[in-house]
């Protein structure tokens, strides 16, 4: 080292460590759907909470198309405090939708995020967003003890452990539907239709530090527990995951390789009658076995060509992939 | 005279103060921690020696030893040096994209982290590429690595590879490489593109050389190669075979295997109707035949969609692609003076 020409530090202090960290803002976003009574108290509690940590805050209520007076009742709280931020959806459009509505007014750099359906303590929000302020991007709450009903209990359990297989992450509730997040994971990680459930999961994949904290569940009104359809939905939402995480660059390697075997399996089986019938063993032609051969190889071929098309859609947009996520760039 | 030296004093200036440098070295490395020093003092001296502005870029994959603070200190020591930190572990294509895309030489110049390429053939490199060459590749003649494990796939791979992608190299895995910039910027990684660098330039319209380099055995750390992606890599080898062949007219890709479908779905039809006219077979014994002609129209008339939607979205992409073919055919003609080494 002592031969190299040592050259002067120009410009390269990073100035992040150096920010004020009072300086930084709360974004708490509430997403609500006829929740008129509980709201006067939920509102005390949010701002009793938050208050605490002595820093600036904001609380942005969603209104996801109610209709009872939750909206009225929104309207009355917002002249009693000025820190509220007031949002209300024309329908019922979906908690990923209220999330993106509430980041595009939320000016905070920590932003807290939870929906009322899951009924949890507003006080155990603040240790969300202490992890967060202790580093982590993203703190996931865990609903602990849980008051809902047995089934929505057992189907979360079974979600969360097919989660957990496929996307190879060890976290025990993720969609709980309460979350705390840094501002700039959102900015990398999309969310849009259902997938605001799958942001630990994908930020994980991103390299961000996920990490969880235990919410207490409320005993109260269950009445907006999810049905039946949101859970298949949910697992295709898994899939679609899943397979845009792992495939969405590289169609090809997945339709390529179901493709292959389904084609190399039909292949086998018409070879297999073409020897069948050339060598006279006996006729082919009652034989279903030459559809099923057939059939596979068709599909099979048609998954590559898929497969391909795939290809085509990604090549041309070539220039807009980024398939990273850069921490830092030091110059 | 003395105007002129202000000039070109000034110019100087502005050119330390945009930060244009004219060389850049994109270097991707995943835990490296051992090289990376003995690599920047030998790439130091000789980068100095050209007398060239320059820059280095430190591109780390995600790497869990010591490699992050290592290129940290590196950048904060030296002006030149720039590192980029990935989050996480996202491939050596995404690697060399981050560091292309934060390149700004008139050369560019990709080269491994371990060691095993050597500085020293940098001004080499560069006389080539200034005879009038766009890209040249190195070839690592003598090769310090493994016979068994290491040489012959690679020699193996190197054929399939040349002979998919239509551009002749000795040793298209070598991965010291120099580019020209401009080019080179224009084209897009992902996935595992980089194995294909030169065929996506080519495509381009770029003029390809390649020289021989000097290879060294391993000092630290270990390999990353791994013989099980050889499945990844041969779906790999379908698509830019596909891509690079079929790209610009999709629907004679796809027509080729609905002709094919057709046909014999004719040919199945001609063969059934002679047996029912002629040899007087009851239709009920043709079952088989029928589903397979109607299986065979369906996937025909498949094919033939699948190539209008193939073609649809070229065309509907087709601006980006065609844009830069353009603008690369002219600066490929034009653009040689810039290199005199």
């Amino acid at each position: 080292m002592e031969t190299l020409e040592r050259i002067k530090i120009a410009s390269v202090v990073p100035d992040n460590e150096v920010k004020d960290m009072t300086t930084q803002k709360v974004s708490v976003i509430v997403a609500l759907k006829n929740q008129a009574e509980q709201l006067p108290e939920l509102n005390i509690d949010l701002q009793t909470t938050f208050r605490q940590f002595g820093r600036d805050f904001e609380i942005i209520y969603v209104d996801d198309g109610s209709t009872d007076r939750t909206w009225r009742e929104l309207l009355e709280l917002a002249r009693g405090w000025n820190n509220i931020k007031l949002v209300k959806l024309r329908t019922t459009f979906g908690e990923s939708s209220v999330l993106d509505a509430g980041r595009n007014l939320a000016c905070g750099e920590y932003i807290i995020y939870f929906t009322c359906r899951v009924n949890i303590n507003p006080k155990d929000l603040g240790k969300l967003l202490e992890k967060i302020m202790g580093g982590a991007d993203v703190v996931v709450g865990v609903r602990h003890p849980r008051r809902d009903s047995r089934l929505n209990q057992l189907v979360s359990k079974v979600f969360n452990a097919m989660t957990n297989h496929f996307a190879k992450l060890g976290l025990s509730d993720i969609n709980s539907g309460v979350i705390g997040v840094r501002r700039s994971v959102l900015e990398h990680v999309p969310f849009y239709g259902a997938l605001n459930a799958f942001i630990p999961v994908m930020a994980r994949r991103q390299g961000y530090r996920v990490e969880e904290e235990q919410v207490e569940q409320l005993q109260g009104r269950f009445n907006q527990s999810l049905y039946p359809k949101d859970y298949i939905r949910r697992f295709l939402d898994l899939i679609s995951v899943l397979f845009l995480s792992n495939y969405s660059k590289k169609p090809l390697h997945f339709l390529g390789f179901a493709g292959a075997l389904f084609a190399i399996l039909g292949a086998a089986i018409n070879i297999y009658l073409f020897f069948y019938r050339i060598l006279g063993i006996g006729g082919i032609a009652g034989k279903p076995m030459l559809l099923l051969g057939t059939l596979l190889l068709i599909i099979g071929i048609q998954m590559i060509s898929i497969g391909l098309l795939g290809e085509i859609i990604i090549f041309t947009h070539a220039k807009d992939i980024q398939e990273y996520n850069i921490e830092e760039i030091i110059e | 005279m003395e105007f002129l030296k202000k000039i070109s004093a000034r110019s100087r200036e502005r050119d330390s103060k945009d930060e244009q440098p004219y060389l850049s070295i994109v270097i991707p490395v995943y835990n490296e921690a051992d090289n990376i020093e003995l690599l920047w003092q030998s790439l130091y001296k000789v980068l100095n020696q050209l007398g060239k502005t320059f820059e280095v870029i430190f591109v780390d994959d995600g790497s869990t030893d010591g490699t992050r603070e290592t290129l940290a200190n590196l950048a904060h020591d030296y002006p030149a040096v720039k590192a980029i930190l990935f989050r996480a572990n996202f491939g050596q294509s995404a690697a060399m994209a981050a560091g292309f895309k934060k390149s700004a030489g008139q050369v560019v110049i990709a080269m491994d982290g371990d060691l095993q390429n050597d500085p020293a053939d940098i001004p080499k490199l560069l006389a080539r590429l200034g005879e009038g060459y766009d890209v040249v590749s190195g070839w690592r003649k003598n090769r310090q690595d493994n016979y068994l494990i290491r040489k012959v796939p690679s020699k193996i791979a190197n054929r399939i590879i040349c002979s998919v992608t239509d551009v002749t190299l000795h040793d298209t895995g070598c991965s010291l490489k120099a580019f020209r910039g401009d080019l080179l910027r224009r084209i897009s990684l992902y996935g595992e593109l980089h194995r294909f660098i030169p065929a996506l330039l080519r495509r381009e319209g770029a003029r390809i050389a390649e020289l021989p380099v000097s290879h060294h055995a391993r000092k630290f750390g270990t390999s990353k190669y791994n013989l099980s992606r050889t499945f990844r890599v041969i779906m790999d080898l379908i698509t830019i075979r596909f891509l690079l062949r079929h790209l610009s007219a999709p629907l004679n890709f796809f027509a080729t295997f609905s002709f094919f479908c057709l046909f014999t779905v004719l040919l199945l039809s001609g063969f059934g109707l002679f047996a029912i006219w002629h040899d007087r077979t009851p239709f009920s014994e043709l079952n088989i035949l029928v589903i397979l002609i109607l299986l065979l129209c369906v996937t025909g008339i498949q094919f033939l969609f699948y190539g209008l939607v193939a073609k649809l979205i070229v065309q509907s992409g087709s601006r980006r692609l065609s844009d830069f073919q353009l603008f690369t055919k002219q600066t490929v003609v034009t653009g040689y003076d810039n290199f005199a080494a």
